[in-house]
């Protein structure tokens, strides 16, 4: 077999550091990490290899590497680590460089990724919603206080829409991008959706971490009811925007329920997540600025919702319209930033998830070259 | 002297509980008709040792039988050479090897004690009083080689009083650690080198009112023994001879060979040098391509380059990793972004040098990765590019880089005729298969097979400046032994303070050359017809020429032929139809013993037909012995002593193996008299087995009950 010709991307070395893999160098290879994580399969164990890649500086192995996603940071390596290496913190490095490097377009990845750029990050929504409310003219104001009063219902709905197919494409080409470089380290490779599906549905992968067991419900309840919420918010708006409904809904429908209860199952699920993240010792040390920056936006983004709700049964003005201006800022920032923040791992671990599954096909895959594959084979092994 | 023998018997311990010391009395009293047996309750008690010193001083006895406890235990009561009992000492194992081991008030142990009794008797009968020798001792001491350990071991020798004299063959002191940019850490938190050598040390030792330096020297001749060596030291300027007391050598090492690892690239490209190569390019200042000069941006060490390779040298440094990591610190210094790639099988940073391996790990441009440099060759860029197989990151890498270090390993400076010593055994201090001094690395570090002699430092094994710089320390304390034990005309390690010696009845000697052959120390030399000349300093006391001897001229006052023989002569066998075989152990008093006595104390119970006789070594084991035993009916005969081959417990180096060597005359012995050569048995064992003796003595004994008694039985 040819030697593989290395060159170490002393930059990429640096990157992880910062991004939370500080400890990285520690590593000596004992693969007790490998060992004890109940994730990590037998024919292509993870993380120790990952390891020994990123202190090189391998970059293009390791962002192509699907085993970065396999890992949902339990922490088991970190606690079991001789050296002191946190491996669990350095494929949490990994992933969010991943984020960062096929972020669409390029800039918006550092951008998000920057501690110094937050408060630009959030004064961007607020300057369009600003604009909104002084130029975009208002229709007569109703006898009851109403968000209407604030935003023209017709303004911030054309605003999400166009956010959300902004956020949308920049999904695709990130993940396209991902896909790319896949194919370049194991050309030939197949997805197989069907059973990540699945694993969405149960969360069956975190059951396996025993250290995880909060994280698995945590997660669970945010997901599906961030899935919720963003369905409930797809059909208003469509509805409004088609003239069928009219905001806000009568409390008894059946839509106004069914997004109460999603708000709650985020905002339980995000609790617990902050939770683990404070009170665990060893999560609490791994959680970095790309951890908060996502789970805050979202904790909040449900947080104002549910207050609005509050507020505008009181009808204080008062309150009601500064929460709601928060409340459309936050949830325009977690949509316009979701290819580049943590939010992004949905799509990547999703696609990596779906290359690893065991895939039988019936013919031979069309574009499988033997040396390809072979080194696919030596790269997981 | 008129021998006035005293036996006194102690039934304390639970011996009393498992044996009738009254009827065991009766063994000295009627059968040895001794006159004076006592049987105390508590004899190593102030009132039981207070009897033998009064019976010693009112003069009703002049040699003492104590059957009691061990011999290895209660010494500081039952000393011979003391007030206690200033003349000879016998002492009889009833405790460990009969109470504790054997079934109380039965019929066999009771015969078992009293054959120990009737042989201690015996012995006690033939035992001469010892005569130390004593000669002018001088206690000066030779340190070969002025490096780290040598000037350690000077000063150490020098502060405690003692004069040195230091040879060294450059012309200043300091050795390769002087020539050094740093050392490794020395101190906490071991993580950066330590920046100086030794400079005070090294002027310390030139200008000590003690210490003699001989620079630019060798030594053409060292003759003699311990206390009396002569030493002929030649340097530029005059030949001189010096007399010392003991000689502490420190010669070091060289590193190894790199022209034979061509598959390293060593001569393939001048960009590829060795870790001492490296050491002087930096401390020259600049850490360059030697092929054009300019600075290397990126450098890949070898590790274990030549090391742990049954081709080349099949042991592990020590250092080389250490050095590795050190010289990947000089990078740094330099240009702090190099890249530093190190290719090991191991890293091997020992105690807590662990530190330092930590800290240049960490750094974000120092790359490890296991693996095996397959080829070095040129890349089209102008760089190195070295092929790795079977790293940690993949199958086989390529990697370009400027300038490829070889992590060499010691060879030591052991056998390039430094001492010349005169000995019949040749001029230098035997080695082990790897050129380092024959010693052993656990139980006897700095002793080698040259009494006297002291080796330390890296030509010893393998270590780094600091542990050096302790071996010397170390080995200057083992040489000021030497020299005061001589003094007293005693043996030094492994039995140190004996002082008997081998006397030799030269009239009988056939030149037979076997015990100048076989002394492991080369204490006898030899005239031009092969008689041996003994030189008593440098004898150890083994008595392995004793068992070499075929004409059994070798004798000790207090172990001879003869002694052991009236032992044999003293056990009562049993007639055949008794059906109570008997078997003669002869057992190393170093390991086996001990190890018997273990197993008394853990209360171990084995066969009461046996019949142990401790030996000053295997080695010392004469065959005629065997014959004595066989003869007289003894059943079958049992040798046990240390493990001998390669990693050898043997505390004399070779004794066990030369006893397994006769063992195979022997065997052809039993044959010819028609005897079944099962009949003799030779174990190795170690210390800690004292779990397998009853064993290995039931199954013994179980299988010379199948084979019947000896048919010499009665004759």
């Amino acid at each position: 077999m040819n030697a593989q010709l290395i060159q170490p991307d002393v930059s990429f070395i640096r990157e992880v550091r910062a991004a939370g893999g500080s400890d990285l160098k520690k590593c000596f290879q004992c693969a007790t990490c490998s060992v004890v994580c109940d994730l990590s399969p037998d024919d292509a164990p993870f993380p120790r290899k990952q390891m020994i890649a990123a202190q090189w500086g391998l970059k293009d192995q390791l962002l192509c590497d699907p085993a970065i996603w396999l890992c949902h940071n339990c922490g088991s390596c970190t606690t079991q680590c001789p050296r002191g290496a946190r491996p669990g913190d350095v494929m949490a490095a990994l992933r969010q460089l991943a984020i960062r490097n096929f972020a669409f377009p390029g800039f918006m990845g550092r951008l998000v990724a920057n501690p110094k750029a937050l408060p630009v990050l959030f004064l961007v929504p607020a300057l369009v919603l600003l604009a909104i409310i002084l130029w975009v003219p208002k229709g007569p104001a109703t006898p009851e206080l109403e968000f209407a009063n604030l935003f023209p219902v017709v303004a911030v709905e054309a605003l999400f829409f166009t956010v959300s197919t902004l956020a949308a494409i920049a999904f695709l080409v990130g993940v396209i991008r991902y896909l790319k470089a896949l194919r370049m380290c194991c050309p030939g490779i197949l997805l197989n959706f069907p059973p990540v599906s699945a694993e969405i549905v149960t969360h069956e992968r975190f059951a396996q971490c025993n250290t995880n067991q909060g994280v698995r419900w945590g997660h669970f309840l945010v997901l599906w009811g961030f899935l919720g919420l963003a369905s409930v918010g797809t059909t208003i708006g469509i509805g409004t925007m088609a003239g069928i409904l009219r905001t806000p809904l009568p409390w008894g429908s059946a839509l106004k329920i069914l997004a109460n209860v999603c708000a709650a199952g985020v905002l339980t699920g995000a609790v617990i997540l902050i939770r683990e993240r404070t009170v665990n010792q060893a999560r609490r040390a791994a959680s970095t600025y790309f951890d908060w920056l996502f789970l805050g936006t979202l904790t909040a983004v449900v947080f104002t919702g549910i207050l609005l709700q509050f507020f505008r049964l009181a009808q204080v003005a008062y309150l009601m319209y500064p929460v709601y201006f928060v409340h459309l800022v936050l949830t325009l920032a977690l949509l316009l930033y979701a290819p580049y923040s943590k939010f992004a791992h949905l799509a990547y671990r999703t696609v990596a998830m779906a290359s690893t599954e065991p895939w039988k096909p019936k013919r031979k895959p069309r574009r499988l070259s033997e040396q390809g594959a072979k080194h696919c084979v030596d790269f997981y092994s | 002297m008129v021998k006035k023998l005293g036996v006194y018997i102690c039934s304390g311990c639970g011996i009393g509980d498992s044996l009738d010391t009254e009827k065991l009395a009766k063994v000295a009293t009627r059968e040895s008709k001794i006159p004076l047996c006592k049987v105390h309750p508590f004899l190593c008690g102030a009132e039981g040792a207070g009897i033998i010193r009064k019976d010693l001083a009112d003069g009703a006895v002049n040699t003492v039988v104590i059957a009691a406890c061990s011999p290895r235990v209660k010494t500081d009561v039952f000393v011979t050479g003391q007030e206690a009992c200033p003349t000879l000492l016998e002492r009889v194992n009833i405790r460990e090897h009969v109470a504790w081991s054997h079934t109380a008030k039965d019929e066999d142990t009771g015969m078992l004690a009293a054959d120990y009794l009737r042989m201690g008797i015996a012995k006690a009968r033939k035992c001469e009083p010892l005569e130390p020798v004593s000669e002018t001792i001088s206690k000066k001491l030779l340190v070969v080689g002025g490096g780290i350990t040598g000037v350690t071991a000077a000063l150490a020798a020098a502060e405690a009083g003692y004069e040195a004299v230091l040879v060294e063959k450059q012309p200043q002191l300091g050795g390769f650690v002087a020539t050094l940019k740093k050392r490794f850490p020395a101190a906490a938190p071991y993580a950066e080198p330590t920046a100086d050598g030794f400079p005070e040390q090294v002027q310390a030792a030139t200008y000590h009112s003690k210490i003699q330096v001989f620079t630019s020297a060798r030594i053409l001749k060292t003759a003699g023994q311990p206390g009396m060596f002569d030493v002929t030291i030649e340097t530029p300027a005059a030949t001189t001879e010096v007399r010392v007391g003991a000689i502490v050598m420190a010669t070091g090492w060289k590193p190894y060979d790199a022209s034979k690892l061509p598959h390293l690239g060593y001569g393939v490209s001048p960009d590829v040098i060795t870790n001492v190569d490296f050491e002087r390019m930096a401390s020259a200042g600049n850490i360059a391509r030697p092929s054009d000069g300019k600075p290397a941006a990126s450098v890949l060490f070898v590790q274990c380059a030549g090391s742990r390779d049954k081709d080349h040298l099949p042991y592990c440094s020590s250092v080389c990793c250490l050095a590795t990591l050190k010289h990947a610190t000089y990078i740094r210094e330099q240009n702090p972004e190099a890249l530093v790639y190190i290719v090991y099988k191991d890293m091997r940073t020992p105690g807590l040098h662990e530190r330092f391996y930590r800290a240049a790990q960490d750094h974000p441009l120092n790359f490890l990765t296991k693996g095996e440099v397959t080829s070095v060759g040129s890349a089209p860029d102008g760089k190195l590019a070295v092929t790795v197989g079977q790293t940690l990151i993949g199958e086989s890498i390529e990697l370009r880089v400027d300038l490829v270090v070889l992590a060499t390993g010691m060879v030591p400076v052991s056998a390039d005729g430094i001492l010349n010593l005169t000995y019949r055994q040749g001029p230098d201090l035997p080695v082990l298969k790897h050129g380092f001094p024959d010693s052993h690395f656990v139980c006897f570090p700095y002793e080698t097979r040259r009494t006297g002699i002291y080796a330390a430092g890296a030509v010893r094994a393998p270590m780094d400046s600091v542990r050096a710089g302790e071996d010397g320390l170390g080995a200057a304390m083992k040489a000021i032994q030497s020299v005061e034990l001589a003094a007293r005309g005693q043996a030094v390690h492994p039995r140190a303070g004996d002082t008997s010696f081998p006397s030799f009845f030269m009239q009988r000697c056939t030149q037979c050359k076997r015990c100048t052959e076989e002394c492991p120390f080369g204490a006898l030399d030899e005239d031009e017809k092969g008689t041996p000349k003994p030189n008593p300093y440098r004898c150890r006391r083994c008595g392995i020429c004793l068992g070499a001897c075929p004409e059994r001229i070798v004798s000790f006052k207090n172990y001879s032929v003869d002694m052991v023989a009236s032992m044999i002569k003293a056990i009562e066998v049993p007639e055949e139809d008794e059906e109570k075989p008997r078997v003669l152990v002869f057992m190393c008093e170093n390991d086996a013993y001990p190890a018997l006595d273990v197993a008394g104390f853990q209360r171990l119970r084995y066969d009461p037909g046996v019949r142990v006789i401790p030996l000053r070594c295997l080695g010392s084991l004469n065959i005629v012995w065997i014959a004595d035993a066989l003869s007289r009916g003894i059943d079958g005969v049992m040798l046990i002593g240390c493990k001998f081959g390669d990693d050898y417990q043997c505390h004399f180096i070779r004794g066990s193996e030369l006893a397994d060597r006769r063992m195979e005359n022997v065997k052809e012995t039993l044959q010819r008299l028609q005897l079944e050569s099962e009949r003799l048995e030779l174990t190795q064992l170690a210390i800690n087995e004292y779990g397998k003796l009853p064993e290995l003595i039931n199954g013994f004994m179980e299988r010379i009950r199948k084979m019947g008694p000896n048919p010499y039985k009665g004759l």
